[in-house]
């Protein structure tokens, strides 16, 4: 009868759901459990649909430029580009940056960058690229191109190399870095190292190449996130 | 020893059933991805102050509910919401959620875990789904008596 050469496989090679290729190595126990755990697609997708909608608005409001994203980024090298910016309260002093114990990207430095760190209390950017190298590949991410700017306020970085053409207000050099006022309390160095500091500041064909960005909030208006072979 | 490794095996097996071992361990890939991209040193974040313990904050909460999610399936449902929910708010904190992998890793962790159910029949793969529907069709001429014993 069809039924019985039917069932009796079935109850003795239990087919093993997501195993995989290592599924077929090992033997099956006699005693092994028919009845196991597993996801069920429909109730996964009770959470992955709303999941999936959170994340598209998340997105789509951030290129709107009406959600600002936060970078904190350190140890990794990586550029920022951009055709201007504007910035208001704005200080520099050296410093060293420390990589993690062991980072794997400290190479022969012993694991230290000098770095100038700059800060700058509100900045407008336009054509704002910034990119990572992940090892072979970057991930790029540029904002700002149409109407509306990109805006970050404490822009905190660290660059090992920073190029433009530069135009201060009001500006101060020579100061002990731990008397910088111009760019509020995160905008305040070490006793005892150079520094300097200004009211405005105008960055065109900005260039930097940093090591780390701190409580950088951004609003990035048209952004776009995306891979490429070549950096910015 | 090869027998060791087989036993090894079946016991890894037999304790990955009982869980949801894709779901959690994605979640805590996901968590530890982010964390990655961060790696900002403790003195810096002490100097950013709130927003930047927000950025550490919600990458450990993804790494942890992963972890409970694996080594406490009984509260999976919780584990699973908290997850999606600090996966998303990484989007905002850190680094657009670790350049995009970790939130997705983390949401696809968290439906993961959230859609697994325990002690569920064992799925049936295409080529026996489709044997069996052969053998339904093959079994339909049959005479009336003989089908009506069938445990459907």
């Amino acid at each position: 009868m069809a039924s019985s050469s039917d069932v009796t496989p079935s109850a003795g090679n239990t087919p093993e759901p997501g195993t995989g290729p290592e599924g077929a190595l090992a033997p099956e126990a006699a005693g092994a459990p028919t009845r196991r755990g597993r996801v069920r697609l429909r109730r996964a997708a009770v959470l992955a649909v709303p999941a999936a909608a959170v994340t598209a608005g998340l997105a789509i409001l951030t290129a709107h430029g009406a959600l600002g994203v936060q970078f904190a980024i350190s140890g990794m090298p990586f550029t920022v580009t951009a055709t201007e910016l504007d910035g208001t309260g704005f200080a520099q002093f050296g410093g060293l940056d420390n990589m993690a114990e062991g980072s794997p990207n400290a190479g022969d430095t012993g694991g230290q960058v000098l770095v100038v760190t700059s800060v700058i209390k509100e900045a407008k950017l336009t054509k704002l690229c910034q990119s990572v190298d992940l090892g072979g590949t970057n991930l790029l991410i540029t904002a700002g191109e149409g109407d509306t700017r990109v805006s970050a306020t404490d822009l905190t970085t660290d660059s090992t190399f920073l190029s433009g053409d530069a135009a201060f207000n009001n500006i101060e050099i020579g100061n002990d870095a731990s008397t910088l006022d111009k760019a509020g309390p995160k905008g305040r160095g070490p006793i005892g190292v150079f520094s300097q500091q200004a009211d405005t500041v105008q960055i065109k064909n900005l260039r930097q190449t940093n090591y780390a960005t701190t409580a950088g909030v951004f609003k990035l208006p048209g952004l776009k996130l995306r891979f490429s072979g070549s950096g910015c | 020893m090869p027998g060791d490794r087989a036993g090894f095996r079946a016991g890894f097996r037999r304790w990955r059933s009982g869980r949801p071992f894709w779901g959690g361990l994605l979640l805590t890939l996901a968590g530890a991805e982010v964390l990655f991209t961060m790696k900002a040193s403790f003195e810096v974040v002490l100097h950013v102050g709130m927003q930047g313990v927000a950025g550490y904050l919600l990458p450990v909460v993804m790494l942890l509910c992963g972890l409970l999610a694996l080594v406490n399936p009984s509260q999976r449902l919780f584990y699973s919401l908290i997850g999606v929910l600090a996966s998303l708010g990484t989007w905002v904190t850190s680094n657009l959620g670790g350049f995009l992998v970790g939130l997705l890793l983390g949401c696809v962790g968290s439906c993961l875990v959230f859609g697994w159910l325990p002690d569920q029949e064992p799925r049936r793969d295409r080529r026996r789904r489709r044997k069996e529907a052969r053998a339904a069709r093959t079994a339909a001429p049959r005479p009336l008596e003989q089908r009506a014993g069938e445990p459907a």
